[in-house]
């Protein structure tokens, strides 16, 4: 997708203006969005719009992309983090990056949709493995929890934020569950459907 | 006349003060309230309200400009991006921490009334008898007797949502119909009932939320927006009731921007003659005359306004020749509890968003029990079905993983408690007058904190939470504790404490000042003890008692 059209987009899914990064250069290196603190090319914009995309891809429904969530994650990862968050970010997005490298020897935007979504696939299943061997380290006390490695919190900062970023949308929260306004009722024995309410 | 002059002066314009306003102007007295802050209209200021979650650049989140701005603010969840401008500048306003305490405060009109948690309990005569029965503090000059019709009249008029539970320690009181417990809080509850009997009550919060129509109110549109302000006018604020009720009897004036620097004290009278102020915007320097005034500053405020007082006769300030003033500052403290998973239910959900939840009145230290410490503590929580925040490990990604975003997750049921703290002569606010804020007034310095009796006691509120919580089914409890700091209760009280004698109390039994007799504190600053319930409701009963009798003694010209 044209990336002005993406940021067209957001602009209506946000409802407003004015959060919008304030400048767009689309030369060819440069980044789309400029951001105040957080510093990135091109290429890292597209590795983190890919992997959100990867993520919640489009199906008959839209995708994080699509939604504008590529930049909403920019803007919380601008705005919202500090110094040290930010390093550890960029840190892990070039570990991330290098561990793609090393195994399918491209880029991860150079990969197909089927080989970012085996590397994330299988970066969950690490993630998981890891964190269930720190929560036992942690009740056996053996050793303190080591930090988490950059690439995994750099993952889980993306999916974080996307999520995030999708459950607050506008689309999600009118077209995939039912968000009222003004509910005007507490229905405390509500019938499940399908999609729920909040 | 000067225009200037009035026939009663109320400094603050938050919940007390609202009340204050309300009943001297509707026993007709010309009453000027007066606000330190900006004036936020009731609908048409609440610029948020309206907003749909998207509509907001973070989310309702916090920025890292926020964090710098707000270094107070940003240690509880306060510090957020929806109803930012409703909390105090703190770089306008700073003050200094001998020991940390968690100030946040809102400086418009209206006050915290505006953001404040709703949930209103009447006190017992164990609390107000507690002081007496331990030697500890000064002793409640008045007893629940005194309060009751005071507390419906409150009640009456703000309009207090729920059951009359007939729980010993709770006094029921003059509700409208209760908001429902949804189907898991139903299920605890009949569990709880099942192991505790009658020795332990879970009944639905009592919460200033009208759930009927009522004086041009709407009720309760279930949109959990309270803290932005409500376009109904479903919860008692300054707002939504008492100002348009002062404003209705055409007695009211309101001044924004009016900052109290100083009561007025005549030495020949012994009496107020009214108060300066100066405005917040031009640094202006006024005055306003009135036979009696109402400090309604909120609790520390009041104190600072009454240590800026009659300095030329008392050092200390007006109210300091029982040396107990800005001393035996109260709060309540929290941060400990316990949550766990409610299994079934798969196919209940909860629509519309009840801004309440259950509350577990205390149930310590009653009926001959001696734990090792002394009074008791209540909790506060609630049954919530979570959306998206739930691990699917299979489905970690794609595009399963985000239809599966749309389905309601587990049900958790949650609890927190709030205990009573007890007054400490040594927990105190003093004037730091090596530091001044935007206006060039001296601050508040702070030295308080929790003690032994606060820590035994949050033991108990940790494990009972745990026990509780078991014995009613929900699995995975997890419990909690954290550093009892006072001040995030935002309950701050006991800076002019009522009492029986002058020289152990600022207030007598109305709510007067010893040493004034035509100066009245009637919010969180006047009270003797803390209890465990939650106080606003008991600011607004003592304010219109002490109304009340302002008025009959002006009459009689007694004050």
């Amino acid at each position: 997708m044209n990336r002005r059209i993406a940021i067209r987009n957001m602009a209506l899914i946000l409802g407003s203006v004015a959060v919008l990064p304030s400048c767009l250069n689309d030369k060819k290196g440069k980044p789309v969005v400029e951001l105040k603190t957080l510093k990135i090319d091109a290429d890292q914009e597209n590795l983190v719009s890919n992997l959100a995309e990867t993520i919640l891809p489009k199906t008959s429904t839209p995708g994080a992309n699509e939604l504008g969530i590529n930049l909403f994650i920019f803007k919380m990862l601008d705005d919202c983090t500090n110094k040290e968050q930010q390093e550890n970010f960029m840190g892990g997005l070039k570990d991330f990056d290098d561990a793609v490298n090393k195994k399918y020897s491209k880029s991860f935007n150079e990969c197909t949709v089927t080989e970012r979504t085996a590397f994330v696939t299988a970066l969950e299943k690490q993630t998981k493995d890891e964190q269930a061997a720190m929560a036992k380290n942690a009740v056996d006390k053996k050793d303190k929890p080591k930090d988490a490695p950059k690439l995994n919190s750099f993952y889980q900062m993306v999916k974080g934020q996307t999520i995030f970023g999708y459950t607050t949308s506008q689309y999600f929260m009118t077209k995939q569950i039912v968000y009222e306004l003004v509910p005007g009722r507490y229905n405390a024995m509500f019938p499940v459907k399908k999609t729920a309410a909040v | 006349m000067s225009t200037n002059t009035y026939d009663a002066i109320v400094i603050g314009s938050g919940i007390s003060g609202g009340w204050a306003a309300k009943e001297l102007t509707e026993k007709g007295l010309k009453t000027i309230m007066l606000e330190r802050g900006k004036d936020i209209e009731h609908i048409k200021g609440y610029v948020n309200a309206n907003k749909g979650p998207w509509e907001f650049p973070h989310r309702g989140g916090r920025t890292q400009k926020m964090i710098e701005d707000y270094p107070v603010l940003k240690r509880d969840y306060p510090l957020n991006e929806t109803n930012l401008d409703y909390w105090t500048n703190e770089k306008e306003s700073p003050y200094t921490e001998i020991k940390r305490f968690d100030w946040f405060r809102g400086y418009h009109m209206g006050g915290r009334s505006l953001m404040w948690g709703r949930q209103s309990y009447r006190w017992h005569d164990t609390d107000f008898e507690a002081n007496a029965k331990d030697g500890i503090g000064t002793d409640w000059p008045i007893r629940y007797k005194d309060l009751a019709k005071w507390y419906s009249h409150a009640e009456q008029f703000a309009g207090i949502s729920g059951n009359r539970d007939g729980v010993p320690i709770l006094p029921d009181g003059d509700f409208m119909p209760a908001m429902d417990m949804n189907v898991v809080e139903k299920d605890v509850q009949k569990r709880f009932k099942e192991h505790y009997n009658e020795a332990r009550h879970f009944i639905i919060g009592r919460t200033a939320n009208i759930t009927v129509p009522h004086n041009n109110r709407t009720n309760c549109q279930y949109r959990n927006k309270c803290w932005l302000g409500c376009p109904f006018g479903a919860y008692f604020s300054t707002q939504s009731a008492t100002l348009p009720a002062a404003m209705a009897t055409g007695n009211l004036t309101v001044r924004p921007f009016s900052i109290v620097t100083k009561i007025i004290y005549d030495k020949d009278t012994k009496k107020a003659k009214g108060v300066e102020i100066l405005d917040a915007e031009t640094n202006k320097t006024y005055e306003y005359f009135a036979k009696i005034v109402f400090v309604n500053a909120s609790a520390l405020n009041s104190a600072w306004v009454l240590m800026n007082s009659a300095t030329d006769v008392w050092e200390g300030g007006l109210g300091s020749s029982s040396g107990e003033l800005g001393h035996n500052v109260m709060d309540h403290h929290l941060g400990v509890g316990a949550g766990g998973r409610i299994e079934g239910f798969e196919d209940k959900y909860t629509f519309g968003r009840r801004a309440n939840g259950i509350y577990i009145p205390r149930y310590r230290n009653l009926n001959g029990e001696k734990r090792d410490y002394i009074r008791g503590f209540g909790y506060q929580g609630g049954g919530s079905r979570s959306g998206w925040s739930r691990d699917i490990a299979e489905l970690a990604i794609g595009g399963e993983f985000k239809d599966t975003l749309s389905e309601p997750g587990t049900w958790t049921f949650g609890m927190g408690g709030f205990g009573e703290t007890l007054p400490y002569h040594e927990n105190k606010i003093t004037l730091d007058k090596t530091k001044k804020d935007k206006w060039g007034l001296p601050i508040l310095a702070f030295d308080v904190e929790c003690k032994e009796n606060e820590h035994k006691m949050r033991i108990d509120m940790m494990n009972d939470a745990k026990e509780m919580l078991e014995a009613a089914g929900v699995k995975d409890v997890n419990a909690y504790t954290t550093d009892p700091v006072l001040g995030r209760g935002i309950h701050e009280m006991g800076t002019a404490r009522m009492g029986r004698d002058p020289k152990s109390s600022v207030l007598n039994e109305w709510n007067q000042v010893w040493d004034a007799k035509n100066v009245f504190v009637t919010d969180g600053a006047a009270m003797a003890s803390s209890a465990c319930q939650n106080p606003s409701l008991t600011y607004m009963a003592l304010t219109a008692r002490a109304a009340d009798y302002a008025v009959t003694e002006l009459k009689k010209g007694n004050i």
